[in-house]
């Protein structure tokens, strides 16, 4: 598999080096990652910076009658406390957000959720702000405040007076304005006649599924640094998206964007957490207020109140004929997205086209609610809602296969869309391996023959899930490649390497095209002054989409390198050395040859009283999960005794990358699964810690684990590829809960699956509910 | 309140004005420009943060710089080798084996892993488990990690000849 | 972190000169894993710290007596205690338990005696130091005169203790433990590295299935580290078979005093009190 580097980094058409797309080469990061080297934004420091801590809100709503500074702005070394006056006077109108203009930078007039930001405090040493925002004071006339969003649906409680939509999206513009609702956006899909093919149903399921609040929590807090002066911002950030952060900087400023510059070094995690905007404008409008460099870097506890999951009630109703077809399914679902809309909306619409699984139903229901309410806002988390839904539509599944005695597996299969047949939004689905990623799953969990039950309080079962998600569409790549008078190869793109191995793969995919070794193509590091427009890292969309930008940037090099090479002489299919070809051309090593590609695949929206169209996604991803499980019934803990995934990510560019890509995924829904959670109590969390809030080590891994990408091609993709960040999460956690089921007969329908509930579902089966205390 | 302390770092003899109030992994990043032990979670829980002081791991995060005066104290920068910067074996074998992602968690899992084969040569998965059991990683390297140190004390007991 | 004093005494005395009956923000620290959480959340903000580092006195080591009790000097880091070949031979619950307490960074830094004067109800060690018997040595203003408390006295409430404010931990003593033999059983309803949700301690001293005493500790699930000691007085004397286990988990559930937490709740730790208390018995029994 390993090509041998020979060629120096040069192009050299016609000395074939061998194909790039397919090698497991380590990440091309990974000497400054193992050294200690490699810089992130939250250990960065700039000369003379000045450090920026925040006092946040102690109550989920309320009008802010005073805030006093006075005491803060008295401790030795205190630069300035700055409140929303403050900030008004060099932003206007300092709301931000992707979906909705709702944001502000620091709390205005009133509070929206415990821990939103109210002040901030910039001093020199960082302990000198931190000590002086435990010296502010703030004063609230509480308002009553709604975390349910169900109750949050009925609209007797309002977070907002007004909704504010960005204007970004045209199927949010009818909400401007809209007062007396939470609902920022209803997403709806209509297809046959889901009620008549109810009534005519030999069998209706119905039931209710849950999900948790839980965060990304990147291992590297958020962070940015702004220095402003009159003439530009430099923002150095850990973000997924400079250019998003560009974009929405200039808009805050009035600026044009060139004078706005977003710089990125290695992101510590991102998982959707670092998307759109997050701590850049507070630091721009700090140093704009103070005139020096200003970091905002949080702690590990301030990550609770910046951004996590929604949460989701998820009411789904399924039709099923003598036969054991599904005929119908109504999906009713309803997502947290707590105090400001963020990427909301989009996870509501975008995860809404798939809410009835991957299945072939010819009558399907959905209503999509993104709520306002009182929490920590949400956003989009490895997955973009996909997960969330799963849990739903998978455990349901099961649910009714079980009680149809029909073989989970074989429902399933009876079910799948095939090649050719329509999706519920309309579109024909095409290259997606539904069926071989459950076939590889059952073979690997040995589904033919009987699991042995177990022993004693010790029971045994399996389960399996399996999903899909339309990439999120439609967006845009651009790519710069440029071949130096030497014939070394640089790339400018702004897709952010978080770990997930990109710029390894953007490198495969340069040396496939111009016929280099990867290792020997540099990647310019992120800065919108020198890196072209990406819409962000994100939904698995890269690989796709910048990966495209930079095939073609590739390709219009490759086709300039042939034209120089028959401007100076060369004979047509001369290999002639790149060196040797610049230095004809130019008379010495000097001069450039800059290819430049631009990616963004066809999308026709959905139409908005239906939710159908015809073509909704360039490409279609997804994975099925099977667990095995021991459950102990006397105490209810759960032991996973294998894990195995597949997944449909196309043709793997680095197969080694992706490797670690699904099985760091399953290792992070196995957390959401089994025990992650933030406890609320009246808006507050009360465990924003890594001490109270656990994320799985190495002693959860499974005892058994197995991943896999199954065979697939896309050929719309660049060199086959699809994207594989986000498909190995879908289906762990319904996998999971079917195999308790299957262990012990109780049913979970709310995340996680932990311990104690596990053990009150027992007790229940068992007609003696444990009764709480006290 | 400022008060110098003087001690080993990375093998060379330095010294550092600091107040009682300020943490290892703070000094070391201010003072030192090391960043190779960074604070993810502040409360010794991740790792992220760890330095080597007298030989023992540590969370620099929650060690009052004062008390390394006179300490030795080694950091994720001292595994490759000072003037080749040659990396160690355990270093090697991260690479080979894939073990990270974001790379964040990295230095910490590196000298864990170089403490656990120093003390531990041959060491069973159980043994493995166990003893990086105290360091997260949210990309979920998990497995590789473990493949990692098995290659790296394959790597150590049959050094490459030089 | 808010700035405060760190003082380094080189002598007792000294060291206990320096610290304050009456003034909560004068602490002495050790190894400070826990103090330093305290501080860098901003629940605790020092004035002054007495570092406890110099004190040679309290850094005895650790030793077998000719009767073979075993005495460790406070300062002796976990690590230390987890690694010996006394402690091992001695109480061999000991290393087994210290293996998942908390993470190795912490346990080469936290020390014996810090643990134990935390006064933490999440900790591992102080159940097991009480199925042990174990008891902590004491010194206080008073200079050399040392008193003694037993590891089931020293914590009276949650992150609250019997030392004074001047008093300071000098050494863990745990008497010969005979026949006895001890089991500690960690439930953790998180992660595996998470704290625990429970802990039960059990030291059984047997002849076959007969139990001529029992001590069983019971922690984290309740406000602090305590003896079930009608669990005790059930076993005294009685012989172990399945129905009994059943009768002392029982009686466990009936006498334990437990708290909701985000760990779980009161009513769920009762049941998983009942349960592991036969559980460990039996490990105990067998062992």
């Amino acid at each position: 598999m390993a090509t041998s580097i020979t060629q120096g980094g040069q192009a050299a058409p016609g000395a074939k080096v061998g194909g790039q797309v397919g090698r497991s080469l380590p990440r091309l990061e990974a000497r400054a990652k193992v050294t200690g080297r490699a810089e992130y934004t939250h250990t960065m420091r700039l000369a003379g910076m000045l450090h920026a801590k925040i006092f946040r809100s102690t109550v989920a709503h309320g009008r802010i009658k005073s805030i006093d500074v006075s005491a803060a702005a008295k401790v030795p070394g205190v630069y300035r406390v700055v409140t929303a006056d403050d900030v008004r006077k060099v932003i206007p109108s300092p709301y931000y957000g992707p979906a909705f203009h709702d944001q502000p930078i620091l709390a205005i007039d009133k509070v929206h959720y415990v821990g939103e930001p109210v002040a901030a405090v910039v001093a020199a040493d960082p302990h000198v702000a931190e000590e002086a925002v435990q010296l502010i004071v703030a004063n609230y006339e509480e308002l009553p405040a709604v975390f349910d969003e169900i109750e949050a649906a009925h609209n007797k409680t309002l977070v907002h007076e007004e909704l504010k939509p960005a204007g970004t999206f045209a199927d949010l513009k009818h909400l401007k304005g809209r007062k007396g609702t939470n609902v920022a956006l209803d997403f709806k899909l209509r297809r046959g006649d889901v009620d008549k093919a109810f009534a005519e149903a030999a069998h209706v399921f119905e039931h209710t599924f849950h999900t948790q609040k839980v965060l990304h929590l990147p291992l590297e807090p958020f962070a940015s640094i702004a220095d402003w002066n009159e003439s530009g911002v430099t923002i150095y950030s850990a973000t997924q998206g400079p250019s998003f952060v560009r974009t929405e900087i200039a808009r805050l400023l009035g600026w044009p964007e060139n004078r706005v510059r977003i710089k990125v070094p290695y992101l510590g995690g991102g998982f959707g957490a670092k998307l759109y905007i997050k701590m850049e404008a507070l630091a721009t409008a700090l140093s704009m207020i103070v005139r020096r460099s200003v970091k905002v870097a949080l702690t590990m506890e301030e990550q609770f109140y910046t951004i996590t999951r929604h949460p989701s009630t998820f009411r789904i109703k399924t039709g099923v004929d003598a036969t054991g077809r599904i005929t119908a399914r109504k999906c009713e679902v309803y997502w947290n997205g707590g105090a400001y809309a963020d990427v909301g909306p989009r996870v509501a619409q975008k995860s809404g086209f798939t809410a009835s699984g991957p299945y072939d139903i010819d009558n399907v229901w959905v209503d999509s609610y993104a709520l306002y309410t009182n929490l920590p806002p949400a956003g989009a988390l490895r997955g973009f809602g996909i997960p969330q839904l799963v849990w739903g539509y998978e455990s349901h599944t099961d649910m009714i296969a079980r009680a149809l005695k029909l073989d989970p597996i074989e429902f399933r299969r009876k079910n799948l869309l095939r090649e050719g047949r329509p999706q519920a939004t309309g579109q024909i689905v095409r290259e997606v391996q539904l069926e071989a990623v459950l076939d590889r799953v059952a073979e690997r969990l040995n589904w033919g023959k009987p699991l042995p039950a177990g022993t004693g309080a010790l029971r045994r079962g399996r389960g399996v899930a399996v999903a899909i998600k339309a990439v999120i569409a439609p967006t845009t790549s651009v790519a710069n490649l440029t071949i130096a008078g030497d014939g070394s190869t640089t790339l400018y793109c702004g897709t952010i390497d978080m770990g997930q191995g990109s710029d390894t793969a953007m490198a495969q995919i340069v040396g496939e095209v111009l016929d280099i070794p990867a290792e020997t193509v540099r990647i310019v590091p992120r800065d919108t002054d020198v890196t072209p427009y990406d819409m962000g890292t994100l939904g698995s969309r890269s690989l796709y989409h910048m990966g495209h930008a930079v095939r073609l940037a590739a390709e219009e090099a490759r086709a300039k390198i042939k034209a120089m090479a028959r401007e100076v002489g060369e004979p047509e299919g001369s290999n002639i050395p790149l060196p040797d070809l610049f230095k004809k051309k130019f008379g010495m090593q000097a001069g450039n040859i800059v290819g430049t590609g631009t990616y963004k695949p066809d999308y026709v929206p959905p139409d908005p009283a239906t939710g159908l169209t015809d073509n909704v996604t360039p490409f279609w991803m997804c994975a099925a999960s099977g667990a095995e499980v021991e459950v102990d019934t006397e105490t209810g803990h759960v032991r996973i005794a294998r894990l195995v995934t597949a997944v449909d990510c196309g043709r793997p560019v680095n197969p080694k990358i992706v490797e670690t890509q699904i099985s760091g995924a399953v290792l992070m829904h196995l957390g959401f699964t089994m025990f992650e959670t933030m406890h609320i109590d009246a808006g507050q969390v009360t465990n924003a810690s890594l001490a109270d809030y656990k994320i799985p080590a190495m002693l959860d891994v499974p005892q058994v684990m197995e991943n896999e990408a199954v065979d697939s091609h896309l050929a719309s993709g660049p060199f086959g590829a699809k994207g594989v960040g986000e498909t190995a999460t879908f289906c762990v956690s319904p996998a999971i809960a079917n195999a308790i089921e299957d262990a012990c007969g109780v049913r979970l329908t709310s995340l996680p699956l932990t311990p104690e509930a596990v053990f009150r579902a027992l007790r229940v089966q068992a007609n003696a509910p444990l009764e709480d205390e006290e | 309140m400022t008060r110098t302390i003087s001690f080993s770092l990375n093998g060379e003899q330095v010294s550092a004005e600091i107040k009682p109030h300020h943490n290892l992994v703070e000094v070391l990043q201010r003072e030192f420009n090391l960043m190779g032990a960074r604070e993810s979670c502040g409360q010794g829980m991740c790792g992220c943060c760890t330095v080597l002081v007298n030989g023992e791991a540590v969370s620099g995060c929650l060690y009052l710089a004062a008390f390394v005066d006179g300490a030795e104290v080694k950091t994720v920068e001292s595994l490759a080798e000072a003037r080749t910067q040659a990396l160690s074996p355990v270093q090697e074998a991260f690479i080979e084996a894939g073990a990270f992602q974001c790379g964040y968690c990295t230095p910490g899992f590196l000298l864990m892993t170089t403490q656990l084969l120093d003390r531990y040569p041959e060491p069973d998965e159980d043994q493995i488990r166990h003893y990086l059991s105290g360091n997260l990683c949210r990309c979920g390297a998990y497995p590789e990690i473990v493949d990692a140190v098995k290659l790296a004390a394959r790597k150590r007991k049959n050094p490459r000849p030089a | 972190m808010t700035p405060f004093e760190l003082l380094e005494p080189a002598s007792l005395a000294e060291a206990i000169a320096l610290l304050d009956p009456e003034d909560s923000s004068v602490r002495p620290i050790a190894g400070g894993t826990a103090l330093m959480l305290m501080m860098k959340a901003g629940v605790f903000r020092p004035r002054r710290l007495v570092s406890l580092r110099k004190l040679a006195s309290l850094n005895s080591g650790i030793a077998i007596g000719k009767n073979g009790a075993l005495s460790i000097g406070a300062m002796t880091p976990l690590a230390a205690v987890e690694r010996s070949a006394e402690v091992a031979r001695a109480a061999p619950v000991i290393p087994r338990m210290m293996r998942r307490l908390s993470n190795i960074r912490v346990r080469n830094v936290a020390t014996i005696g810090g643990n134990l004067a935390h006064g933490d109800p999440h900790m591992d060690l102080p159940p097991v130091l009480i199925a042990l018997s174990a008891e902590v040595g004491v010194v206080g203003p008073d200079g050399t005169a040392e008193r003694r408390v037993a590891i089931e006295d020293l914590v009276t409430g949650y992150f609250e203790t019997v030392l004074a404010k001047n008093e300071l931990v000098s050494e863990l003593r745990i008497p010969p433990q005979g026949g006895s033999r001890a089991v500690y059983i960690k439930v953790t309803t998180g992660s595996a590295e998470d704290w625990p949700a429970l802990g039960i301690a059990v030291a059984l001293e047997a002849e076959g299935a007969m139990v001529k005493s029992a001590r069983v500790v019971i922690s984290a699930a309740t406000e602090r580290a305590t003896r079930l000691k009608g669990v005790e007085r059930l076993l005294a004397g009685t012989s172990i078979d399945e129905k009994m286990l059943a009768r002392a988990g029982d009686a466990a559930a009936d006498e334990a005093e437990c708290i909701s937490d985000v760990r779980g709740s009161a009513a769920y730790k009762r049941e998983l009190t009942r349960v592991h208390v036969g559980r460990a018995l039996r490990q105990a029994l067998n062992s």
